[in-house]
């Protein structure tokens, strides 16, 4: 695996059981990377082992005054140095190959299991934790990967050098490696205590980091409000107390590099005072004592390696278990004809038809602009998403049926081609407006044509004046959540985009809330036109709108309770009345006292629970089918 | 052709929006001179204990170099223990100085980067009003949230160990001359290796760096928005695309990674080889002069071992170098916020009454486009007004222009005859607030969410505040009252109890005049309904300004200003506009049936 070849074709499918087993599949998609990496690692650090022994040579060769020994000395090393550089070159390419590759393939399988669970996914984790795992996680996960193999190729060669001490000399040998042990274990019990307090520091600094950008995020309010010194004395205390936190956190590691210094260090003392009596005995030349002396402190290099693999193995397996509690959320329920797999086009036919939804009977007639009203919001949210099938929030309504056909029977991809939902808080996605605009769509309405429609003239020269050129608006930038654009721009650019998809039906929840009246009363005219001979469903109380709507269904205490025109409801029906016009009962009176035109005619209103729909305007609650042949 | 070129799409180029100045290299140096000069006094400390620590980590060489000497010259008794208990105290000191070194390059460390994200905040939140309404917080977030977590690895490491190294590698090369002055000439030999190799790498790298770290970035942004998303993206079935992009990110990130991997695959070899080339050139030159009898063997063993030590320091000044040349980048952009101009405004100048008055302004955003082509108006005290009129057509620049955020062009927004672009942004929120969309909950208490307002109001206050805009029994109903936490991380409150927080603030704030900017458009219409009722307490007696999307705003105003195109085309009640039969009268028949 070459990190050109990334993105990986295919990330696999990840055992995602236990955060460890996770880890193992990990590897095991990586044993080629890892062979490398080890074979490597082994030739670099034997040749840093090797070193000293010249060293000891060419100090004997000078003690014995043979100046070709020295130059042979010299010439090999300087060929053991060459192999040195090669190696360990190859060694950081290997290691870092595998860092990366691991890396990919856990972002590219976190791209997929979001992108597939869509709406469904924060219902079941927070968004901040899958965050959490794209953007700390990985990398340790990633480091772990990538510190295993030099770890294990420090063990091979350590194990070596001790093995060669031990022939060469058993007395220095042994000591040696009893004093590898004791510098591993006395390193070892200060760890967990280290990574604790690291991590400590670390969401306490997250924490003031938190504080900081939070301030920042509501200057505009500080600014215009007042403040500041209270915020900014707030953020000193954060401040001050992480830089506390570290540096007891630098105390713990403190005392990790003392132990460090004095282990190897009282192992040293030991191994020349060995090395001294076996000199004075006669049995160790002045070089050898060298070779030792050099080897011993060659051992502190990977005897840092084990530290770091033990520190990267305590990081890394909370890290793996959160990534699988992520990678292993699925839909809770299983979609229909087992196709959730995305975008799979199953044998469906496309759906059309009437749409009716069985719970509260609301009936869009085919082809015509229907609007919804409905005192609650949350229900009109509710209501809109089981409008298009396979609802993120299960609820134990029956399915909404297009043609006769229940939506949750029909796979997710047809049931989402057939309906589009637009819902309360639509995201625009950070890219250019012409990437924005570019949706599965049918093909029929142009982006000119929707854009027209939503009233977007005056963002699109907003856009125009950002790409520095002032040129094609298509090509500016719309920020994340397009919040450089106000709530009206964004949701006239939604509701474009929305337009572009040209669904069979469209459902649209609140799709002007924001935009103010001059400009939605042509929103109205503009959906009415483009929209014509599709199924249009608008949720919404604002009368321009409604004004304009071929059909107006007033839902109340949950089930449909009139249908008609806007203007027959207004004068008809009380309750709707008083939901569209916003007036309260007091109001109601004041206004029909000294206000304008029908408001007058409507008297005291909202009579507790007589809604009197006309029986005439009742949707037939039998089979949509019907409905259809009817109107047809 | 051997080598990896730097990929044509750069993430660097596209990470942040700048709407604010970046600094150039001149303020970048004053600060850092400045920084360094407030915490002399913990860089003397460190490099002292530093100094200890490396000089008593070269007794061991000095010690063998002697042994080696003794045994070379025949001695078969060597003095051994006085040799180990030298060595032992050596090790001591050592271990107790290093154990220093790392506390007093932490405290260093933490005390600068304090610093930095102090006088970071500081700066901002002293930013005149009317850049952060133009600017947008975006770039001030990307700056506190990117460059100060780049930096807090920069300082917390990066600058100490780089003192640390310094003094270290300059210690060990001058105890190698010490040692004996010819074994300085083959330290000097390898240097142009490493010197020609380093350039050439330094060029490159940080640039590579930042552009790896960007893509990277934008894996994880690409990610954050598929989650934030999702319902969207489940609607408009764009699955594909999202993993597509996430993918293409992916690819980015790594062209990026393997661009800096064959930079560092020079770099590594050259390293390897300066180190080969001291420890090589030290035997074989040190050698040589003690076949000649120029030098001893104990000098020739301290020497050799003594170069082999200086692997450790070299490779930490080359592994800190290009953080640090990174962190520069990062530096530059949060030193850039203290080059905005800050117009601080006349403290002398104080509004001579309420009037509110607009005469003849223009204004534009861009130099030779006006959005307001001559707007007068004026507000006497205690009016309701609304402004209506299409998108875009310069209702909400108006509105700021009222409220002081931005100055106009040409003509005068005076406030009791006093300009009121020209007074502190203190003296104007005493007297005129904007309220907009913007309902922030600060992270923290709920107390300190109202007492920003005033800073020393009582506890009373704060609850009578939060009684007149209707908050008072959900807030009782609280947990802690108002000790609980909210904002992220704590109780998360509805759109609509944010909104009822921003009203007590101005409950608490208490300027006579408000400008309304779609304060409630965001909000369901029910929950709008609800709080109406407490804005309208809010707005009782005190001038309001109203830009209104919902015609019945209007219907209640005193007075409807119509703005098209920059100008106003109708002023007048809402009878009498209706009776005038233009465009408000149109829209209001269509608005009421």
């Amino acid at each position: 695996m070459h990190i050109r070849d990334l993105p990986h074709a295919d990330p696999g499918d990840p055992d995602v059981r236990s955060g460890f087993r996770f880890l193992v599949w990990l590897f095991r998609r990586q044993l080629g990377g890892q062979a490398k990496a080890l074979g490597w690692g082994t030739l670099h650090m034997a040749t840093i082992a090797i070193l000293p022994i010249f060293m000891g040579m060419a100090v004997e060769a000078v003690v014995d005054d043979s100046g070709r020994r020295l130059a042979t000395t010299g010439l090999v090393m300087l060929g053991v140095a060459l192999v040195m550089a090669f190696a360990d070159t190859m060694l950081h390419r290997t290691a870092v190959t595998n860092w990366i590759t691991a890396a990919a393939r856990v972002q590219q399988l976190l791209a997929r299991r979001t992108a597939e669970l869509g709406g469904v996914l924060t219902r079941q984790v927070a968004a901040g934790e899958v965050v959490k795992v794209s953007t700390g996680d990985v990398e340790r996960i990633g480091w772990f990967v990538e510190s295993f193999s030099r770890f294990a190729a420090a063990v091979v060669v350590t194990l070596g050098v001790c093995l060669g001490l031990i022939v060469y000399e058993p007395r220095i040998g042994l000591v040696v490696l009893a004093g590898i042990a004791a510098v591993c274990l006395s390193v070892w019990p200060l760890l967990p205590a280290a990574t604790r307090r690291a991590d400590q520091e670390r969401s306490r600094s997250g924490r003031a980091t938190e504080l900081a950008s939070d301030t920042v995020a509501g200057l505009r309010v500080l600014r215009g409000i007042g403040g500041e010194e209270l915020f900014l004395n707030r953020y000193r205390g954060a401040s001050q107390e992480v830089r506390r936190a570290s540096v007891r956190n630098a105390r713990m590691w403190s005392l990790i590099d003392a132990v460090q210094v004095v282990m190897p260090g009282l192992l040293m003392i030991a191994v020349i005072w060995q090395g001294v009596g076996l000199a004075s005995e006669g049995r160790l030349g002045a070089g050898e004592l060298v070779t030792v002396y050099a080897a011993v402190s060659f051992l502190l290099f990977p005897l840092r390696l084990f530290q770091e693999a033990a520190m990267a193995f305590t990081f890394s397996r909370p890290s793996a278990r959160r990534a699988v509690r992520v990678l292993g959320l699925r839909r809770e329920r299983p979609v229909g004809d087992g196709a959730d797999t995305v975008g799979a086009v199953g044998a469906d036919e496309p759906l059309s038809g009437d749409l009716w939804d069985p719970a509260t009977g609301l009936l869009a007639v085919r082809g015509r602009l229907t609007a919804v009203v409905c005192g609650d919001p949350d229900f009109a949210e509710r209501l809109a998403a089981r409008l298009g099938g396979h609802p993120a929030q299960g609820d134990d309504e029956p399915s909404a049926q297009l043609g006769g056909a229940p939506l949750d029977e029909a796979s997710l991809a047809v049931a989402r081609t057939a309906v589009l939902v637009q819902d309360k808080d639509p995201v625009l996605l950070s890219g250019t407006l012409g990437e924005l605009l570019t949706v599965p769509a049918s093909g029929r309405v142009a982006a000119e044509e929707a854009l027209g429609a939503a009233q977007c003239q005056d963002v699109l020269t907003a856009l125009a004046q950002t790409t520095g050129d002032g040129g094609d608006p298509m090509g500016a930038r719309i920020t994340e959540r397009g919040r450089s654009l106000s709530g009206g721009q964004r949701q006239r650019l939604a509701l474009a985009r929305s337009l572009i998809t040209d669904p069979e039906v469209l459902v649209l929840d609140e799709p002007t809330s924001a935009v103010d009246a001059h400009t939605e009363a042509r929103i109205a005219d503009g959906l009415g036109a483009l929209r014509s001979g599709r199924t249009t469903v608008v949720f919404t109380s604002s009368p321009l709108m409604l004004d304009r709507a071929d059909e107006v269904v007033f839902v109340h205490g949950g089930k449909v309770s009139a249908v008609g025109t806007h203007r027959e409801l207004l004068s008809g029906t009380a309750e709707y009345r008083s939901v569209v016009t916003r007036e309260t009962e007091d109001e109601v009176a004041a206004v029909g006292a000294t206000g304008p035109g029908p408001a007058g005619a409507a008297g005291p209103s909202g009579v507790p629970g007589s809604p009197d729909p006309n029986p005439d305007q009742n949707p037939a609650q039998g089979p949509a089918q019907d409905l259809a042949e009817e109107t047809a | 052709m051997i080598g990896v070129k730097p990929p044509e799409f750069d993430p660097a180029s596209t990470e942040h929006v700048t709407t604010l100045p970046v600094a150039g290299r001149t303020t970048v140096r004053a600060y850092v001179r400045e920084l360094s000069l407030r915490h002399r006094r913990a860089f003397a400390v460190l490099v002292a204990v530093n100094s200890v620590a490396v000089l008593a980590s070269m007794v061991g060489p000095y010690l063998l170099g002697g042994l080696i000497q003794d045994l070379a010259d025949g001695e078969t008794e060597p003095p051994l223990g006085r040799t180990l208990a030298f060595f032992a105290v050596a090790l001591a000191v050592q271990a107790v100085f290093v154990r220093m070194v790392r506390l007093r390059g932490a405290v260093l460390g933490e005390r600068m980067l304090a610093d930095l994200r102090e006088d970071f905040l500081v700066r901002a939140v002293g930013l005149p009003p009317g850049v952060l309404e133009r600017a947008g917080t975006g770039d001030l977030l990307a700056r506190i949230n990117t460059d100060v977590d780049r930096l807090a690895k920069a300082m917390r490491e990066a600058v100490p160990q780089m003192a640390i190294a310094v003094v270290w590698a300059a210690l060990l090369v001058a105890a190698i001359v010490f040692t004996s002055p010819p074994l300085g000439l083959s330290v000097l030999l390898a240097v142009p290796v490493l010197v020609v190799v380093c350039v050439w790498y330094f060029r490159r790298a940080p640039a590579g760096y930042r552009s790896e770290a960007a893509g990277y970035a934008a894996v994880a942004g690409a990610l954050a928005e598929t989650v934030d998303a999702g319902r969207t993206i489940e609607a408009h079935r764009l699955e594909r695309e999202r993993i597509g992009l996430s993918d293409r990110r992916v690819g980015e990130w790594t062209a990026w990674e393997r661009y800096t991997l064959w930079l560092r695959s020079v770099l590594i070899p050259a390293i390897n080889v300066y180190h080969a080339l001291i420890l090589i050139g030290v035997l074989l030159l040190g050698g040589w002069f003690t076949l000649q009898g120029w030098m001893t063997v104990g000098e020739l063993t301290t020497g050799a071992l003594l170069a082999q030590m200086l692997i450790e320091p070299v490779g930490m000044i080359l592994r800190w170098l290009d953080e640090l040349q990174v962190a520069q980048v990062s530096l530059a952009r949060l030193v850039g916020v203290r080059e905005v101009e800050d117009d601080g405004g006349d403290a002398s100048l104080v509004p001579g009454g309420r009037e509110l008055a607009a005469d003849r302004v223009r204004f534009g955003y861009l130099a030779g486009s006006d959005v307001l082509h001559g707007v007068s108006l004026d507000v006497p005290p205690g009016t309701r007004m609304a402004l209506v009129g299409p998108s875009g057509a310069g209702k909400s620049t108006l509105g700021r222009l009222l409220a002081g955020i931005y100055a106009p062009r040409v003509g005068e927004v005076t406030l009791g005859g006093a300009r009121l672009a020209g007074m502190t942004a203190e003296r104007v929120r005493e007297q005129v607030a904007l309220v907009n969309q913007e309902h922030h909950v600060f992270v923290g208490p709920l107390r300190d969410n109202l007492l920003l307002a005033r800073t020393d109001a009582a506890d009373a206050e704060l609850w009578a505040a939060l009684g007149a805009v209707d908050a008072g029994d959900w807030v009782r109903a609280l947990p802690d009252g108002l000790d609980s936490e909210v904002g992220s991380g704590g109780l998360s409150v509805t759109p609509a109890q944010a909104q009822q927080i921003a009203l007590a603030r101005l409950v608490l704030a208490d300027p006579h005049t408000l400008v309304l900017d779609e304060a409630t458009s965001l909000l369901d219409p029910r929950a709008a309904r609800h709080l109406e009722r407490s804005l309208a307490r809010v707005l009782e007696g005190r001038t309001v300004i109203a830009i209104a999307h919902r015609l019945h705003t209007a219907h209640d105003a005193d007075v409807i200003a119509v703005v098209e195109d920059g100008r106003i085309s109708e002023l007048g009640s809402h009878d009498e506009l209706v009776a005038a039969g233009g465009a408000y009268a149109a829209l209001w028949r269509s608005w009421h049936g």
